[in-house]
């Protein structure tokens, strides 16, 4: 009896010996993909630190209307974000290639639907970007616009418009991740109604007293143009 | 011959039937049409002062000039003045009256340049009872002194011209040296040289995406070492005010303008102080029953007070933050009371005049946020001179241009080192 059970526990030994055995060249494997992936990192990080200092990210990052970066993160300039963005995404890199060593069908499947996700990922974020850009240069616009014409709701209409333009870019980004699904459709159509119907509603009711005050004052204004002693040009 | 290309078909056929001629009249009528053969024997006139006889050729706006001859009355057209009816692109309402007026030059110049006219003269703003004593003053110093370039001088009534006196005349006096008190005209005449450099100048832009951009004349010619002289003309006639296109209209000719100083740097950075121009011409000063008009000081403050509200921030990207404070303090001032100082005004469109070079913005968004602080300066500018005779308010615009070339060491300082910490 005392045999039998000294020879099963031998045998357990052996195979949980044999497996650990079996797992040391993967984890041997992720080392050395953490290793590459690490140097390669920091030569990217040293490089990318030195180039955008040379283009003076960070007050670019300011004057491109980012002023946000800095309320995300106070301790970090845009620069070092981004930097250590670009770190973690080599190291993540690393770790997947690392992971795939160990040939197990479970992990080789999880890395390989992974790897098909984050062109997804990127094209999410670069939408996002394009996006931002986008909402932050027609805010401007109408701004500007909106102060040039005399319209004491300037700040109110270029939110909305950058809002309006951001809400539009996340449904994107997140229907290209295929986030929510059906979900993300109903949630972009019910907020992007609303705010349509909100505005509606408060030009139609709420503001019609505003609105037709300053449609007054322009209409107005129109009438005296002639009579301005001011000659621009 | 850089713009024989864009002349239609019709015009470069009658062209070649009127043959050479001396100097090339060009009438630029914003309203379009008007009665040219009623103009014919004051330009008779006009060049009949000159001291030797020569061949014109009067080029004016007409909408509907039709295929062949002119259809003039009978004894307008002799040898000496032949006349060229041609739709000059003065009256497309998607661009602005500056653009408008810098096709219709460029249309003007390209004729000129086609048929070899030693003077080219063109009119904008002349009243029509006036116009041929205008072509006289501006033709003369070019066919007879040898002048490259005549820019006009009028009577300076206090608000008009206002962006010129406010930022054009003192910027380019300042940066150029040139005392060129409308450095934009609009009435030139124009040597034949420099109508061929004006025109490949502008073939030059046309080229790099900048096509129907406003040419700074002034400038131009000094860069260019052309001689330049300017001409007392008198009264102007002005086009009604469109507020609601202001902002355009301020883009338009500032885009141009600093986009000319950011290429002369190398030479404008070494000159100090300005110099006079010859002048020819009697000055006059307004008479003072014209100058007591009433204005609505709201109207011009509130648009500053708004644009205070909600474009400090874009205003913060441009302006040092005393200036931002400076402002501040300006915008707390009783409406009566409000004054934004020489010095504030020219360190303002000086470090705009950097932030379009540094791209610190995007132009066109930099030039448009200009629009509320070119208004706060004109409510300024109004109430101080509001009670003043014409020759107080020509010293108190000397001030300004005095403000502004004291003020070019500042400019050159950020010009040479803008990452410098500025204050």
């Amino acid at each position: 009896m005392w045999i039998e059970i000294q020879q099963a526990l031998n045998q357990s030994t052996g195979r949980v010996i044999t497996e650990i055995a079996n797992l040391l060249p993967g984890i041997v494997a992720l080392i050395v993909a953490m290793l590459v992936a690490g140097i390669l990192a920091w030569i990217v990080a040293f490089l990318l630190r030195r180039s955008l200092r040379k283009i003076h990210f960070d007050e670019r990052m300011t004057s491109w209307g980012f002023h946000s970066v800095n309320e995300w993160s106070p301790a970090h300039t845009p620069a070092v974000l981004f930097t250590r963005s670009v770190t973690w995404v080599i190291l993540l890199i690393g770790f997947l290639i690392g992971i795939s060593a160990f040939n197990v069908t479970l992990t080789s499947q999880l890395v390989e639907r992974l790897f098909t996700y984050i062109p997804h990922v990127f094209a999410a974020l670069i939408l996002l970007f394009v996006g931002n850009l986008v909402a932050r240069f027609l805010s401007r616009s109408v701004l500007i616009g909106a102060v040039n014409m005399n319209l004491q709701y300037a700040r109110l209409l270029s939110a909305g418009v950058k809002w309006m333009v951001l809400v539009v870019t996340l449904a994107m980004a997140l229907d290209h991740l295929a986030i929510g699904g059906r979900i993300v459709y109903l949630a972009f159509a019910i907020l992007f109604g609303g705010i349509v119907l909100a505005l509606s509603l408060a030009v139609g009711l709420g503001s019609k007293d505003i609105i037709s005050r300053s449609l007054q004052r322009e209409a107005s204004r129109s009438s005296e143009e002639i009579e301005s002693p001011f000659r621009h040009l | 011959m850089a713009e024989i290309g864009t002349i239609p078909e019709q015009t470069k056929q009658r062209l070649e039937t009127m043959g050479a001629a001396d100097i090339v009249i060009g009438l630029i009528d914003q309203k379009g049409g008007g009665d040219v053969a009623s103009t014919a024997d004051g330009i008779r006139r006009a060049l009949g002062g000159l001291t030797t006889s020569v061949r014109a050729v009067v080029v004016y706006n007409d909408t509907a000039a039709s295929p062949g001859p002119p259809r003039l009355p009978e004894g307008v057209e002799d040898d000496f003045l032949r006349f060229l009816p041609y739709s000059l692109p003065a009256l497309d309402p998607s661009i602005t009256l500056a653009q408008s007026i810098a096709n219709a030059h460029r249309a003007i110049w390209g004729i000129s340049d086609t048929i070899g006219a030693r003077a080219c003269v063109i009119l904008t703003s002349a009243p029509e009872d006036v116009a041929s004593s205008w072509i006289h003053a501006l033709a003369e110093p070019i066919l007879e002194q040898n002048f490259d370039l005549v820019a006009p001088c009028y009577v300076p009534h206090k608000f008009e011209g206002l962006l010129n006196a406010a930022i054009l005349y003192p910027l380019t006096r300042a940066v150029y040296g040139k005392r060129i008190q409308n450095p934009l005209g609009p009435d030139f005449g124009f040597g034949a040289r420099l109508v061929r450099s004006l025109l490949q100048l502008d073939a030059a832009k046309a080229k790099i995406g900048a096509a129907n951009q406003f040419l700074p004349v002034g400038p131009v010619a000094v860069v260019r070492g052309f001689k330049v002289c300017q001409t007392h003309l008198g009264e102007r006639a002005h086009s009604p005010v469109d507020w609601k296109n202001l902002d355009s209209v301020i883009a338009g000719v500032l885009g141009p303008m600093f986009l000319d100083i950011e290429r002369d740097a190398p030479f404008w950075q070494h000159i100090r102080n300005s110099e006079a121009v010859s002048t020819y011409g009697d000055h006059r000063l307004p008479a003072e029953e014209q100058e007591n008009v009433a204005f609505d000081l709201h109207r011009l403050l509130d648009p500053f007070q708004l644009g205070f509200r909600n474009l400090r921030e874009i205003w913060a990207l441009v302006l040092p933050p005393g200036a931002l404070l400076e402002l501040n303090k300006a915008h707390r001032l009783p409406p009566e009371q409000f004054r934004i100082p020489d010095e504030l005004w020219t360190r303002i469109i000086y470090d705009f005049a950097l932030a379009y070079r540094l791209r610190t913005i995007g132009r066109d968004h930099l030039l448009r946020a200009m629009t509320p602080l070119y208004l706060g300066w004109v409510a300024s500018y109004a109430l101080e001179v509001e009670s003043m005779e014409a020759a107080g308010v020509q010293k108190r615009l000397e001030r300004l241009c005095t403000a502004f070339e004291n003020g070019k060491p500042y400019l050159l300082s950020r010009w040479r080192w803008p990452d410098r910490f500025n204050p």
